[in-house]
């Protein structure tokens, strides 16, 4: 019996466990590669020779280095992250929108109360330039801020822009790394051998990518993994890689969308197709978030700026000849708009055929909503209106009123199966701006004054004078309203310059309501009594005398009163500052605790992911010491095979 | 379950960020002294401050009016105590003119002597706040509003009252005509009486020569019944003004507490329990101090060091 059997059996056991120790080695280098998978060499053992003797066995051999992966596990991992990486990338994103809504002196509400706030010296003063001045200077400051919010929505909206850009051009070159490594993959599949680091790294591709977009993946006999997008997308296919592209919103120009390029065709993503990953987070902000947040500071502006406006235009100024110049409007805000989609019908200009007009109507009545116009699908002709920010459907025709602003079709009117996106508010903020530079065209006065005759019995006396149209229905009239009863029952009368009657009525005055009570009009004017009325008792309205003009503080009272005034959708401009604040903080609060949850569960995902394939340095240190010692023992048998054959040999000496 | 180095190193390292973050927000909340610093850590309270906020500023402005009104009101019942003051010697005057044993001549002096006292009185209807208000303006006037014309003294303001801006009744100027010229009459309910048109007919009787005895008597005693007359409308506004201050004092105390309310009540909603809070940053210290601990050691433990 030779031998050489033994050396031989030493010789593959040093191999084997040379190779363990080599791939060892290889975990320990890797130890810190995200992504990294656990090898180990597989070992077999070689088939026994058949002697008289029974089987001999003939060593160990080194069959196949393998990696430490489960698909499954990977698969979580990656969509987990893919979760929290949407979460993280909108909670970003809101924290900077959440910056715009500041409260205390920084915020806007307090801005619009400062300015209705400076009123009150104007009510004491109205015809000091000073305190003019510090109207118009606070009046300045408002449109101000109010502007440099839409600036600030807009640098938000270049933020998503940029970052989406960033993502998707990481999708393209992700995606083509991803072909690349699917080409080797296939080209090595002949060897019969896992190539193992190969697959980490694409596996490390697939999961980068899954920051940026939720993929799901299926693995083709040649070993190369075909990656899908939102619901079924292709991005990957063998060594093929098609490319994301950013694109316009379909309506909203200002607004980015991503879509998927194939040959020619791009392909526009859904936001809720996409299901995770940053960019889906993105678009979400993006198209939810930002939207309202742009559209409660439009209504606030809108609805501040309409209601000084109007009250501003109800006053007389103190631009000299007093009581002939027309009162101006104080600010200008964003027009509302109607954006046709880039589907609508066109000409052969590529222009759209048909357009829609907005006006605002009643700036308090103004929601912070976008709404979309469309065709009824069931009833051709009949138009809906769909409220975005709580999906209220209403029919519409041409020159109706909704929510503050009338709709009115152009000439064309929209075509068939046209949609428009309509956004009452969303810019009003952007473009307001302060319109009058004169103090003086502040309207403190008011052109009509009220008195209760000196010589009335009752009690009554004038507690306000409200004006209600501007310009007064008949200009220069005085009204006359006489008391015919202990009861509040009136005549009224309303006379010309040289007295003469213009026109003649009867009214009934209940304690707490207006002479005339609404929906009668006199002459434009709105008329509150403190006390009560006897019969025989004469109450005048007549034009402001040109004496008082100046000294007269009825309009800014007026002004000053919007402040505690219902003026926006039904509430005062600060108590909708602070719903809108809260607004966007509960959408920061939940977003902030949606990724605390994904995040976590991401990193669990990815915990139970690495305790299959990640190393562990301890058990790779504890594996070398026993492939050492298996190494040690193999040597020990070459020593021993050398000194059987050196006892041989001297055996055999002469 | 195999923990793998890379994870575990990973993981410490985020667990320790996380914890420093806490305390660096615990720690921003101490040095600003406020628990909302964003909507998002309490959007109600982010609410309810923004509304205290309002209701303080409205309550500032609003004494700021009031202030106004109480410096016109002050004015204005000096004024009608001035007024009392000229009316009461005009009274004299004219009662020493009904003495019968004073010739036309003796008459004709105490007239010039109330005619000056009469200048001085309209020149009372028509003082201003100092800063060009009328006091008797009414609703707004640019000029005296009492103006001497062919036919007596007349109104030139607006009748009526101007108010302030204190969310509560409180004047700037009041009714000129209500106050001098239209007094009522004792003899004719119903009717009014101008203090003016009394004083210029007295005064033009009284330099009238040559008339009889008991025409002189009638003369004074239709004047001292109006002029008195004229005295109770006088201090009955006066009265009035003086309740207005006292009215203006009540407003401005309420506005004052209101103001100090709201400022409760803004910092109730957003300000930070320094208690709580020092309590908190101290547990959350604490807490990343034993993770660092923790870290050093763990990391510290590797079956490398034992192969030596």
């Amino acid at each position: 019996m030779s031998s050489s059997p033994l050396m031989s059996l030493g010789i593959k056991a040093m191999q084997a466990n040379y190779a363990s120790l080599q791939v060892t080695g290889h975990n320990i280098a890797n130890a810190n590669v995200a992504g990294y998978s656990r090898q180990q060499a597989e070992l077999a053992t070689s088939q026994g020779q058949f002697t008289g003797a029974g089987f001999f066995g003939r060593g160990v051999n080194v069959v196949s280095v393998t990696r430490s992966h489960d698909a499954f596990l990977t698969r979580e991992a990656d969509y987990a992250r893919s979760l929290a990486a949407t979460d993280s990338a909108k909670l970003q994103m809101l924290r900077r929108l959440e910056s715009i809504f500041k409260g205390g002196e920084q915020g806007l509400g307090h801005a619009a109360n400062e300015f209705l706030g400076a009123m009150t010296d104007l009510t004491t003063r109205p015809d000091d330039l000073a305190v003019r001045r510090v109207v118009m200077a606070r009046a300045g400051d408002l449109a101000a801020r109010f502007a440099e919010a839409g600036r600030s929505l807009d640098d938000v909206q270049a933020g998503v822009t940029a970052t989406l850009r960033t993502a998707v051009a990481e999708v393209n070159s992700l995606a083509k790394a991803i072909a690349s490594a699917n080409q080797r993959i296939a080209g090595l599949k002949g060897l019969g051998q896992p190539a193992n680091d190969l697959l980490d790294e694409r596996e490390r591709l697939i999961s980068r990518l899954s920051q940026h977009v939720s993929v799901s993946r299926v693995e083709a006999a040649d070993g190369t993994q075909a990656i899908f997008i939102a619901g079924g997308q292709r991005l990957v296919l063998g060594a093929e890689a098609a490319q994301l592209q950013m694109l316009q919103d379909p309506a909203d120009p200002t607004r980015s969308a991503v879509g998927l390029v194939e040959g020619n065709v791009r392909r526009p993503l859904d936001e809720n197709s996409l299901a995770g990953g940053d960019i889906a987070g993105l678009l979400r902000f993006q198209n939810k978030d930002l939207v309202q947040g742009r559209n409660l500071v439009g209504q606030l502006a809108a609805a501040v700026a309409g209601a000084v406006n109007e009250q501003q235009q109800r006053g007389l100024n103190l631009q000299p000849p007093l009581g002939q110049a027309v009162s101006q409007p104080l600010f200008a805000v964003g027009a509302p708009q109607a954006l046709p989609y880039v589907a609508n019908a066109r000409d052969a200009s590529g222009n759209p055929v048909g357009s829609v007009q907005l006006t605002v109507t009643d700036a308090g009545a103004l929601q912070a909503s976008d709404y979309e116009l469309r065709e009824d699908p069931a009833n051709a002709g009949q138009w809906t209106l769909l409220r975005k920010a709580d999906g209220l459907l209403r029919n519409v025709a041409d020159g109706d009123e909704v929510d503050g602003f009338r709709i009115s079709f152009g000439n064309p009117p929209p075509q068939a199966g046209d949609r428009f996106l309509l956004q009452p508010v969303a810019r009003a903020a952007n473009d307001m701006r302060r319109l009058l530079d004169d103090p003086r065209d502040l309207a403190a006065a008011s052109p009509l004054v009220a008195t209760a005759d000196a010589g009335n019995t009752g009690t009554a006396q004038v507690s306000s004078l409200a004006i209600t149209s501007s310009p007064l229905p008949v200009a220069g009239a005085t009204a006359r309203v006489s008391f015919t009863s202990d009861s509040g029952d009136y005549d009224w009368e309303l006379v010309d310059s040289a007295n003469n009657v213009l026109a003649s009525g009867s009214g009934q005055w209940q304690p707490g309501q207006t002479i005339p009570a609404p929906p009668q009009d006199i002459n434009g004017f709105a008329l509150q009594l403190s006390g009560v009325p006897r019969s025989g008792d004469l109450l005048t309205v007549a034009p402001t005398p040109p004496a008082a003009m100046a000294s007269n503080n009825g309009n800014a009272v007026a002004l000053l009163a919007l402040r505690d005034s219902p003026i926006v959708a039904g509430r005062t401009a600060s108590e909708s500052w602070g719903l809108a604040m809260a607004d966007v903080g509960v959408r920061v609060q939940s977003a902030a605790s949606a990724s605390d949850i994904s995040t976590a569960v991401a990193s669990q995902a990815e915990f139970s992911r690495t305790s299959k394939s990640g190393v562990n340095l301890d058990e790779e240190a504890a594996r070398l010491i026993h492939f050492q010692q298996s190494y040690q023992a193999a040597a020990k048998m070459l020593q021993v095979a050398q000194s059987l054959f050196d006892t041989l040999l001297d055996a055999a000496a002469p | 379950m195999r923990v793998t180095t890379h994870n575990a190193f990973q993981t410490s390292i985020a667990n320790l960020q996380k914890r420093q973050q806490a305390m660096v927000e615990s720690q921003a909340q101490l040095t600003s002294g406020k628990r909302v610093l964003r909507p998002s850590d309490d959007p109600a309270a982010a609410a309810a401050a923004e509304r205290a906020l309002a209701a303080s500023s409205r309550a500032e402005v609003q004494l700021r009016a009031l202030d106004a009104s109480r410096n016109a009101m002050t004015l204005t019942e000096a004024a009608l105590g001035d007024a009392g003051e000229l009316l009461a010697q005009i009274r004299e005057r004219m009662i020493a003119a009904g003495n019968a044993s004073y010739s036309d001549s003796d008459r004709a002096s105490l007239a010039q002597a109330m005619q000056a006292l009469r200048d001085d009185l309209l020149a009372v209807a028509n003082r201003n706040d100092g800063a060009g208000r009328f006091l008797f303006g009414g609703q707004g006037s640019d000029r005296p509003p009492l103006v001497d014309a062919p036919g007596g003294v007349v109104y030139a303001g607006t009748s009526g009252e101007m108010r302030a801006a204190s969310g509560e009744s409180s004047p700037l100027a009041i009714d000129g005509r209500a106050v001098w010229l239209q007094a009522p009459d004792p003899r004719n309910p119903g009717s009014t009486l101008s203090l003016f048109d009394t004083l210029d007919r007295v005064v033009g009787e009284l330099m009238t020569p040559g008339r009889s005895g008991p025409d002189i008597a009638a003369t004074v005693r239709d004047g001292l019944a109006e002029i008195d007359a004229g005295a109770a409308n006088l201090s009955g506004w006066r009265a009035r003004a003086g309740e207005a201050l006292n009215r203006i004092d009540g407003i401005a105390e309420r506005l004052a507490q209101g103001k100090l309310d709201a400022q409760r009540e803004r910092s109730e909603a957003e300000d930070l329990d320094m208690v709580a809070a020092i309590a908190d940053f101290q547990q959350r210290q604490s807490g990343y101090d034993a993770a660092l601990k923790t870290y050093s050691m763990v990391q510290r433990l590797s079956l490398f060091d034992y192969l030596r």
